[in-house]
């Protein structure tokens, strides 16, 4: 069984931009779920609503892909976490075919994300972002105090699933992740001590895109998203950067005077 | 199990009467992994070394621990002992007790202590993780580059082309001898300054391993001890100069007065080395007065320049003996004529009726121009009265600054300078004349003023130095280079952006790509290590397992205590 | 009630900032007894991890002291270390932990006054600041 949107997106990606592949979420036995399709195998029923960072997918799978185009349902934070895997040479971007997805409000509301519109847009209508979080706001609002016991109380919570590691679609260590060893989280305990979170703040502050599929991952509910914003803002604040854009260097990899730290070697 | 040896140096008072060390020993005894912990009065003395050896072969050690002074001073001896016991040289791990902790709280004996023992129980932590390592050896460049062309770097290529060893000798202008080009006769033999350069000069030109590069600037260096590349610069034509050990040699300027005593304003007041020149051309006026210390040993520039109240005793004495009825005076705040033969000069001077008067640094003399000539008015500490002077000169005895491209200079070899400008030497006693950098020396002014048999000495000094690796054909390299774990290893590159020397590539083997550390190309800074997300790129003798487990060690000693 | 007395942990490069430190030493510039230090090859090896771990732990405080800049031994080191330093104190203020426990400076080997200053200027700092909120908070 194919549905109009799964017809209308295989001949996109298939006839008019040459894909090999595409890569999609799609409705099996009443389950919504991932899915690679092939050229010429029935793309079945899609199912574009269910928020899923289908980079995520790509990023674990490209390996085993060595030929051909994939084309890849993109929201705008698929995108900026396309640019940050292309940056580190983790997928070959000529082999990407983005498909633009625009979000629905709803989708916008719940992320409360600024910035939804991918730069091409193929299925879906684009709707403005929304500004702040309730969350934030609350939070800048906290004496120190305060605030510290509320995340506290949050990091409480996490039983070490790494669910946001392994949703996360900028995360790249995958099986071998620091937060895994006793060498900087020195509790062996569920949950595990500040430290986890704040080594995975500080892992994340230059790559993070705030798709947030670490909260929604988070079977504890943490608003790690909120997190993730605040520390964007930071980054903007300090370096005046955010990840997402190709062209753009991550702070911590230029010098003060926003060298290419590549570039100033002279030893040669 | 490591089986750890920890010994804790009394040295002396220094430690010791601050430090109680032994409720530190028996605080080591306490940590994990400790065999045997005992405690020494010096342990880099003989008796201590040897103790330390017997130690380690009765205990059968495998860790050393050693509590003392700094590592920047002893480390190597203590590897050194570990080597001569058996123990690899990189399972020992150096506490610092007396820079970092004896020497700074001596009012504090018990948190002192407690300090201490949180230091050894950190050092302790680290040592059980220590792993062997292998030192890989360098090749030495047999050629040595001095950089400057005075007295000092003339001495010092000199003794360098006399062991046959090829030598660049960079010159900024155009001609060598630096400022005792302008001092025509020296103390205190009085003799002439061009016979001791001429010979100098001599022995260089006549040397088929020596060249000479005037007009030339150093522009670009890089390396490390054996293998460094020095690239120089001549009238828009750049040079590149392998070299396997560096002198420098840049001397420093004379301090010109910006207006004190009338400078610049009063006709007749002159510097000392502009005394030298008019000296030189036979200009021997019959009333001089020298003013020392002017713009030293004062605020902003406290210290003594070491040479100048020698220079105006020389001169004092020229004037009176060439013509005896000269009327010298030297306004001075202690003369420094230190040593046997510059005490005699001092003698000698009151002998033949130079006059010397003592002046504060809260009432400085005064100089003003009549009719007659200068006169100097001068409070005369000694006598409790104004005395004034009357002189055709007054010679204003300033000291020895850097110059003003020192700090350059010390950019381009990344070497320190102290807030004089003055280059910073590694150890003033066990480390005279090095850098902290290896391969890299340091004489003459530039280091701090010195006199001329000092910059002789100094440049015989750091020449002999800089002939030892070179003779040996061979330089270790410390095992403290970085590695990236493959299997860890996620290859998102941040390690190859972060490293500052181009020292890491990523590489594709089979189905897997991986960072890939140039072991001869790293210097052992570990940026890479900190840049790395999942903890796979790894400094030897500072792992991040090593390292945690210091924190892991203080959060324990501490926690336990407040 | 005892007085608080802080734990600080230091970070110091072993050609600058350790230099620096046992000039003061040598010196006998006297500074409280609060900081143990760790020595490092570069400022920039210091993992922005080791802070938020020892911080997470209990430690009151965190220095880390590096060559200033343009001098640094291994080149652009420092520079690495200005641009992390400023983002972990980020991570922590954000969490509700004064960023103000981590502070980067620059000692150079000459600067044994300097050493003595920025020890006990931050030792006073933390004192004011209180011991750390993450001490004794059972995970």
């Amino acid at each position: 069984m194919v549905n109009d949107l799964g017809k209308k997106l295989a001949r996109l990606a298939f006839e008019e931009r040459g894909a090999d592949f595409l890569l999609v979420m799609r409705e099996e036995h009443g389950n919504v779920a991932p899915a690679m399709v092939s050229k010429g195998e029935d793309v079945g029923v899609v199912r574009l609503e269910v928020p899923y960072q289908l980079v995520t997918i790509l990023e674990n799978i490209y390996p085993w892909i060595s030929k051909g185009k994939i084309a890849v349902i993109t929201r705008r934070c698929d995108e900026k976490a396309l640019a940050e895997l292309a940056k580190r040479k983790y997928v070959d971007d000529k082999r990407i075919i983005k498909i633009g997805l625009a979000c629905t409000e709803e989708q916008i509301e719940r992320c409360r994300c600024e910035d939804p519109v991918p730069s091409h847009v193929d299925v879906g209508e684009p709707h403005a972002g929304v500004k702040g979080d309730e969350l934030s706001a609350r939070l800048a609002k906290m004496s120190q105090k305060d605030r510290l016991a509320f995340w506290v109380d949050q990091y409480k919570k996490c039983n070490k699933c790494f669910g946001c590691t392994l949703t996360c679609p900028v995360c790249f260590c995958d099986d071998d992740c620091v937060l895994e060893e006793r060498t900087f989280v020195a509790e062996p305990s569920i949950p595990p001590g500040l430290s986890f979170h704040m080594v995975r703040s500080y892992h994340m502050i230059d790559k993070c895109i705030e798709c947030g599929e670490c909260e929604r991952a988070c079977p504890a509910e943490i608003p790690l998203l909120t997190m993730r914003k605040l520390l964007a803002k930071d980054m903007k604040e300090v370096f005046k950067f955010a990840p997402g854009d190709e062209k753009t260097v991550s702070p911590l990899n230029t010098t003060l005077e926003g060298e290419l730290m590549e570039d100033e070697c002279n030893e040669r | 199990m490591a089986r750890i040896g920890v010994f804790i140096c009394h040295c002396g008072h220094n430690i010791a009467a601050t430090v109680n060390v032994e409720k530190v020993v028996e605080f080591a005894k306490t940590l994990p992994d400790v065999v045997i912990a005992d405690h020494n009065l010096y342990s880099c003395s003989e008796e201590g070394l040897g103790s330390i050896r017997k130690s380690i072969e009765k205990n059968k050690l495998d860790r050393i621990v050693v509590a003392a002074c700094t590592p920047r001073t002893h480390e190597p001896l203590f590897r050194k002992t570990c080597e001569m016991a058996g123990v690899n040289k990189y399972l020992f791990e150096f506490v610092n007790i007396r820079e970092h902790c004896s020497w700074i709280h001596t009012k504090e004996p018990d948190p002192a202590t407690e300090k201490a023992k949180k230091l050894i129980a950190m050092g302790v932590a680290k040592a059980g993780l220590l792993e062997p390592q292998k030192e890989t050896e360098s090749s030495v460049i047999p050629t040595a580059v001095v950089i400057g062309g005075g007295l000092t770097g003339l001495t010092a290529a000199a003794s360098l082309v006399a062991q046959g060893i090829d030598t660049h000798l960079v010159e900024t202008s155009g001609r060598l001898g630096g400022i005792l080009g302008d001092i025509e006769i020296i103390g205190p033999e009085f003799s002439r300054s061009k016979e001791l350069l001429d010979q100098l000069v001599s022995e260089l030109k006549g040397s088929s391993h020596a060249k000479i590069h005037l007009d030339t600037k150093v522009t670009a260096v890089s390396g490390f001890i054996g293998n460094f590349e020095v690239t120089i610069e001549s009238k828009g034509k750049s040079e590149k100069v392998p070299a396997g050990a560096i002198i420098l040699a840049t001397g420093a300027k004379e301090f010109v007065p910006t207006g004190e005593y009338g400078y610049g304003s009063i006709p007749g007041v002159i510097t000392q080395l502009e005394f030298e020149r008019r000296l030189a051309k036979g200009d021997h006026p019959k009333r001089v007065a020298f003013i020392q210390c002017v713009g030293s040993r004062q605020p902003g520039r406290e210290y003594c320049s070491r040479v100048c109240c020698n220079a105006s005793l020389k001169n004092a004495l020229r004037i009176v003996e060439a013509e005896p009825s000269s009327r010298v005076s030297i306004i001075h705040r202690d003369i420094m004529s230190y040593g046997t033969a510059s005490e005699r000069l001092y003698r000698e001077a009151s002998d033949k009726g130079v006059v010397f008067l003592r002046y504060g640094l809260e009432r400085p003399a005064n100089v003003t121009r009549k009719q007659k000539g200068l006169v100097v008015e001068v409070y005369d500490e000694t006598i409790d009265e104004n005395i004034d002077i009357d002189a055709d000169l007054v010679v204003l005895a300033t000291p020895m600054v850097s110059r003003e491209d020192a700090r350059d200079v010390g950019k381009l070899l990344k070497v320190p300078l102290d807030k004089y400008g003055f280059f910073l030497e590694a150890h003033v006693k066990l480390r005279p004349v090095e850098f902290a950098t290896d391969g890299v020396f340091i004489c003459g002014s530039a280091r701090w003023p010195s006199s001329v048999s000092e910059c002789i000495g100094q440049g015989l000094a750091a020449a002999a130095k800089a002939s030892i690796p070179i003779r040996r054909g061979k330089v270790v390299v410390e095992a403290i280079t970085c590695w990236a774990d493959t299997d860890k290893c996620a290859a998102c590159g941040s390690c190859v952006i972060a490293c500052p020397y181009e020292a890491i590539e990523i590489v594709e083997d089979e189905d897997r790509r991986y960072a890939k550390v140039n072991e001869a190309q790293c210097k052992g800074c570990g940026t890479c290590v900190a840049s790395c997300p999942n903890d796979a790129m790894q400094q030897r003798g500072f792992t991040s397992r090593q390292l945690s487990s210091m924190i892991d060690a203080l959060i324990k000693n501490a926690m336990e205590e407040t | 009630m005892a007085e608080f007395n802080p734990t600080i942990l230091a970070f110091c490069c072993n050609w600058c900032s350790y230099a620096g430190a046992d000039l003061a030493g040598v010196g006998r510039l006297q500074m409280p007894p609060n900081i143990h230090v760790i020595r490092v090859m570069c400022s920039a090896s210091v993992k922005p991890e080791y802070v938020l771990k020892a911080i997470s732990g209990g430690v009151d405080g965190v220095l880390v002291l590096g060559c200033h800049i343009g001098d640094c031994h291994y080149m652009t080191g420092n520079h690495r270390t200005a641009k992390r330093m400023p983002l972990v104190q980020k991570v922590l203020k954000e969490v509700g932990i004064d960023e103000r426990r981590l502070r980067l400076d620059w000692v150079s080997a000459s600067e044994g006054e300097k050493f003595q200053k920025v020890v006990t200027e931050f030792v006073g700092e933390i004192k004011n600041l209180g011991p750390n909120p993450m001490r004794g908070v059972k995970w």
